[in-house]
């Protein structure tokens, strides 16, 4: 019962490390470049979604909405000034770009939103699905699932699904995908390049921005200086499912988000060692298939 | 027109080198008597003579080799403790630290060696996150090893290296001269290690990996002792940081640490012998600059790396000739465009 | 072209930057309010130097939280004291400088503030790492660092310059397990949940020790880094242990994430806490999940403007935008006592202030009594606070632990 709970816990979070992923997964897949500034869009996610709650009041979709547009707009910034003039340079040329740009968002918003920590509203207050109960020993054992846990899951397994629909029935979708596969051959069949990197980035960061009001509101509190685990989580997820595969990210966000738990729950003083889990798990990934877990063969990495 | 300066540098390299070298000799002594806030500005340069050892171990990882590692922080933070612990707790501190010193540098090389062997097939991006793992595995395991490493409480006391009996050296100025002898000695052997065999195994992995391993080149081998090398004056700049600061803690080497040896590494120019002592200089005494910026220190650093990416990507001393500066950046310069065209005729 | 003007321009910043470095005291934080003419209505005889108070703390980087409000407290009192007549007439004036948290910059910072003498004395740092770094530095010039929030139980006792307002763990600790734990909750199963960093782990081993001595069960001792955000697996492991109350050692944004975190898991249990301090924050980030908290906490301000604390929380909040924190309180103190060590000293030295420092008596700030200990920190007396319909209320008094 201990373990179903801490795995349900897992998996909860691993979704929202797996939503994180998928946006970054589409980042890099399309733009082909790798960023350190996706935390920061995730945390400008999240203070939106706070700064919309108090002019607007307590409505969970429409700060989702606000946030994914936040974070596209974002995105569009960090496209023009560390992607677009670097696309055919030497990687790690817009890898500090990035890093640069990664500081420049986090400061200005410790200025301009100010230090301390602010809370989101509280959705749900506490409600919890019970699935199962049983009594051991004296001790009263359930396993549950908050009402937040639930909305959660299904905010990214909606998301999810969507973006699936999205890149294989429309035509913009075949676009991106066409983008993300080949450049110059995407151009030779008429592809507008240019736009459709600048609105595959956009897609990912707004999806970063929704992951991180619900990172927000699942740890009730956002901080200007989130965005650098965030980011650091996002990206191990994407490495380990393998680099441009979509499907891939999200099985390893919540791999990753499973792994923790797992180890928190059965290692002493495993909440310390939290982030050793995950990056081990990494390495040994990649040890065993240097490709990612996941990739499938012949992709370009 | 940096062309032109390069090119005048070139010619009287050697003057040119002897000059500089009397210059980083001689003006702290200077320093020391005249100007008013004196221990500050030697602390600086001190600093800088840290960030000169680690930036060029990290240069030879980088940009020697083409390897991506962002995870120096964790090198710095083994040679560190290495040091310190040998320091206090198994009494090497003041005259036997000498040995204590080449000891941290070697148990570095060894953590290199740890960290290469189950990366030898990754590239790129790939690597640059195992390294970043690493990195982090480290430190979380220092701050958490309460036994060894004193958990959270970090290693203080530190004592003082001794030099030929005189115990006072924690005083900028002779710690100065100390490090700047390790320096020397980085420099030579790097400059050393980079025109012999080796170091030319290494470039030629950098600029086309299959092309080296077609000619015989052991890439593995070659990549594993790279790392070792990075790692062991990594290690040995560690070290020496420990009995300069006198107090380590696992929190001085968190990933931004190692980012910051990234940017001066980039910034001054991978590649090149010269580039990461450039770059040093430069990140540490703008990051002073800024001071009176107050809150917005760090925004304008921020935007002078993006500028400096826009500008000059292979850093102010990078080498341009190699695949690691930008080619194909849209320049405004002709003579590259054309040059460019030419080559993708053929 | 452009690159030419480029590289011109580096160079001309690099030069800048050297010579700049040099002169920077010229660009101080000028705190004197303008009491020129309480100065010229006394004979205006001789040039009235300020006398000069250094403060080192994050103004940026990841703690600017706390940095800023060592900022605005400190501003505070020397204004407060500006405004009258100075110390023996001479008015107070911060230098504050940024050390980002990081032990680096704090030792430049250190080096800077030695080396001018016009620097009497150093409010500062933040974290345990940057003081305990630059004590080295501070030892050799004969400055006194006064740390308002370095817990490391090995910082004070470094050397005689180094002095902390924050309160030994030996105290706190052993006063949260017998007192709080033992006495006024009456816990019988505790769980311990602490940040792992050299405060942390010091108050809570000292708790721990303490509760066990008087026959609580500890049944889980769980820490976790600091900033972490998630603690729903560590919770569920804690709760497998059946604790009948939790104790929480960490800093007030933790403690709220947990409440909350605890609430939302369905899990009923009483929550204490050592070290947030009365902190409005829980409230504001805990809402209804914090009804009931308990913690221990050295000092208490009303938001009714009574007593001097609540006074000074006022004021500070309505400078700084965000709510008192224990921490800001302690820079605020730290300051007023090198003031008083100060207007005590005959002849303005460093030694001497640190002698009259070292054997201040009766000084009462905001956040209670202050006096050092021999090694340099101090043992304070706690209160117990809990929250009852979204505000603090205080529970036992300091006899309490008599």
């Amino acid at each position: 019962m201990y373990v179903l709970q801490q795995l349900l816990n897992g998996i909860c979070q691993g979704s929202i490390y797996a939503l994180m992923a998928i946006g970054y997964a589409m980042i890099y897949g399309i733009v082909g470049l790798v960023t350190f500034t996706y935390g920061e869009i995730i945390m400008m996610g999240s203070f939106s979604a706070f700064y919309y709650f108090m002019a607007f009041g307590d409505n969970l979709v429409l700060s989702l909405i606000c946030g994914f547009a936040t974070a596209a707009l974002v995105g569009i910034v960090v496209h023009k000034v560390c992607y677009q003039r670097f696309l055919d340079a030497p990687r790690h040329i817009s890898l500090i770009c990035t890093i640069g740009m990664s500081m420049l968002i986090k400061n200005l918003a410790i200025i301009v939103f100010g230090s301390t920590m602010k809370g989101l509203p509280i959705f749900f207050e506490g409600k919890t699905l019970v699935l199962a109960e049983k009594t051991v020993e004296g001790f009263h054992q359930q396993l549950s699932l908050t009402y937040l846990q639930i909305v959660v899951i299904v905010t990214v397994i909606v998301l999810a699904i969507a973006l699936s629909l999205f890149l294989n029935k429309t035509r913009t979708g075949v676009r991106l995908r066409a983008v993300s596969q080949d450049r110059k051959a995407a151009a030779l069949v008429g592809v507008n390049v240019k736009n459709t990197t600048l609105l595959g980035n956009c897609i990912g960061c707004g999806f970063g921005g929704v992951a991180g009001i619900l990172l927000g509101l699942y740890y009730n509190s956002i901080i200007p200086t989130m965005g650098g685990a965030a980011g650091m989580k996002a990206f191990s997820s994407v490495v380990i499912g393998g680099l441009s595969n979509i499907p891939g990210a999200a099985l390893g966000g919540i791999s990753i988000g499973v792994i923790e738990n797992l180890g928190i729950a059965f290692i002493p003083n495993g909440s310390g060692y939290r982030d050793v889990f995950a990056f081990v798990f990494l390495i040994i990934a990649l040890v065993i298939k240097p490709e990612g877990l996941f990739a499938k063969r012949g992709n370009n990495a | 027109m940096m062309e032109k300066i390069k090119a005048f540098l070139k010619k009287y390299q050697l003057i040119v080198l002897i000059v500089v070298g009397i210059l980083f000799v001689v003006a702290p002594l200077i320093i020391n008597g005249t100007v008013k806030k004196s221990n500050y500005v030697i602390d600086i340069m001190v600093r800088i003579l840290f960030y000169i050892i680690f930036a060029s171990s990290l240069n030879v990882i980088n940009g020697y080799s083409g390897q991506f590692n962002i995870g120096h922080a964790g090198f710095m933070l083994i040679g560190s403790y290495t040091g310190a612990l040998l320091a206090t707790k198994l009494g090497m501190g003041g005259p036997w630290y000498w040995l204590a010193i080449p000891i941290a540098g070697l148990v570095t090389a060894l953590a290199g060696l740890l960290v290469a062997l189950p990366t030898l097939k990754l590239r790129g991006i790939y690597l640059a996150i195992v390294t970043l793992g690493f990195s982090e595995i480290i430190r979380i395991v220092a701050m958490n090893w309460t036994a060894v490493t004193n958990g959270p409480l970090g290693v203080k006391n530190i004592p003082k290296v001794w030099l030929f009996g005189i115990s006072k050296t924690s005083s900028p100025l002779v710690m100065y001269y100390i490090v700047f002898a390790f320096v020397i000695l980085c420099l030579y052997t790097t400059y050393k290690v980079i025109n012999s065999r080796v170091g030319r195994a290494w470039m030629s992995i950098r600029e086309d990996s299959a092309a080296s391993m077609s000619l015989g080149v052991e890439v593995g081998k070659y990549k594993a002792i790279n790392f070792m090398y990075g790692a062991f004056w990594a290690g040995i700049g560690g070290a020496l940081m420990a009995v300069y600061y006198r107090f380590i803690s696992a929190d001085m080497f968190i990933v931004d640490e190692g980012f910051n040896v990234l940017a001066m590494v980039i910034l001054g120019g991978q590649g090149t012998l010269v580039g990461p002592i450039i770059g040093a200089v430069m990140v540490n005494m703008i990051t002073e600059f800024f001071r009176f910026a107050d809150e917005f220190r760090l925004v304008f650093y921020a935007i002078l790396i993006i500028m400096m990416m826009w500008m000059r990507p292979q850093g102010l001393a990078g080498a341009s000739n190699s695949v690691l500066a930008g080619k194909q950046i849209k320049k405004n310069d002709k003579k590259k465009s054309k040059h460019a065209a030419k080559k993708e005729r053929v | 072209m452009k690159k030419t003007l480029f590289v011109l321009l580096l160079c001309v910043v690099l030069v800048g930057s050297l010579l700049v470095g040099c002169q920077k005291e010229e660009a101080p934080e000028v705190v004197d309010s303008s009491n020129t003419e309480a100065e010229e209505t006394e004979a205006p005889v001789e040039e009235v130097t300020p006398i000069k108070i250094g403060v080192a703390a994050p103004i940026t980087g990841n703690w600017a939280e706390y940095g800023l409000g060592f900022e605005v407290a400190t501003a505070m009192a020397a204004e407060e004291i500006n405004a009258e007549g100075g110390i023996n007439g001479r008015p107070v004036e911060l230098v504050v400088m940024d050390s980002k948290g990081d032990a680096k910059e704090a030792t430049a910072i250190a080096r800077q503030f030695a080396d001018d003498d016009e620097i009497l004395a150093v409010v500062g740092d933040f974290s345990s790492t940057c003081c305990m770094a630059t004590a080295p530095i501070y030892e050799e010039a004969g400055l006194v660092q006064i740390s308002p929030t370095a817990s490391n139980p090995d910082y004070a006792g470094l050397n005689d310059y180094m002095f902390g307002v924050m309160g030994v763990q030996s105290a706190e600790g052993p006063f949260v397990g017998e007192y709080l734990l033992g006495n006024y909750v009456g816990a019988e199963n505790v769980a311990v949940i602490y940040l792992n960093n050299d405060w942390g782990v010091a108050a809570s081993s000292y708790l721990i020790e303490t509760a066990k001595a008087k026959g609580i069960n500890i049944v889980a001792e769980e820490n976790h880094v600091d900033g972490e955000k998630d603690f729903t697996a560590l919770l569920t492991k804690v709760q497998q242990s059946n604790p009948d109350t939790i104790c929480l050692v960490t800093f007030y944004n933790e403690c709220a994430i947990i409440a909350n975190q605890i609430a939302q898991m369905d899990w009923d249990v009483q929550i204490t806490a050592l070290g947030p301090g009365a902190s409005e924050q829980i409230i504001e980030l805990g809402g209804e999940n914090v009804e009931g908290f308990l913690t221990s906490t050295p000092f208490f301000a009303t938001n009714d403007g009574e007593s001097a604390a609540s006074a000074f929380k006022t004021e500070f909040e309505s400078r700084a935008g965000f709510t008192l924190n224990v921490h800001s309180a302690c820079a605020y103190d730290a300051l007023n006592m090198v003031a008083n060590a100060m207007a005590n000293t005959d002849e303005l030295t460093r030694d001497n202030i640190r002698d009259e420092l070292a054997g201040l008596k009766g000084f009462v700030g905001v956040t209670g009594p202050i006096e050092f200990q021999p090694a340099g920190d101090i043992v304070r007396k706690y209160l117990i606070v809990g929250i009852e319909n979204g505000e603090w209320v205080i529970k036992t008094d300091y006899s309490y632990a008599e």
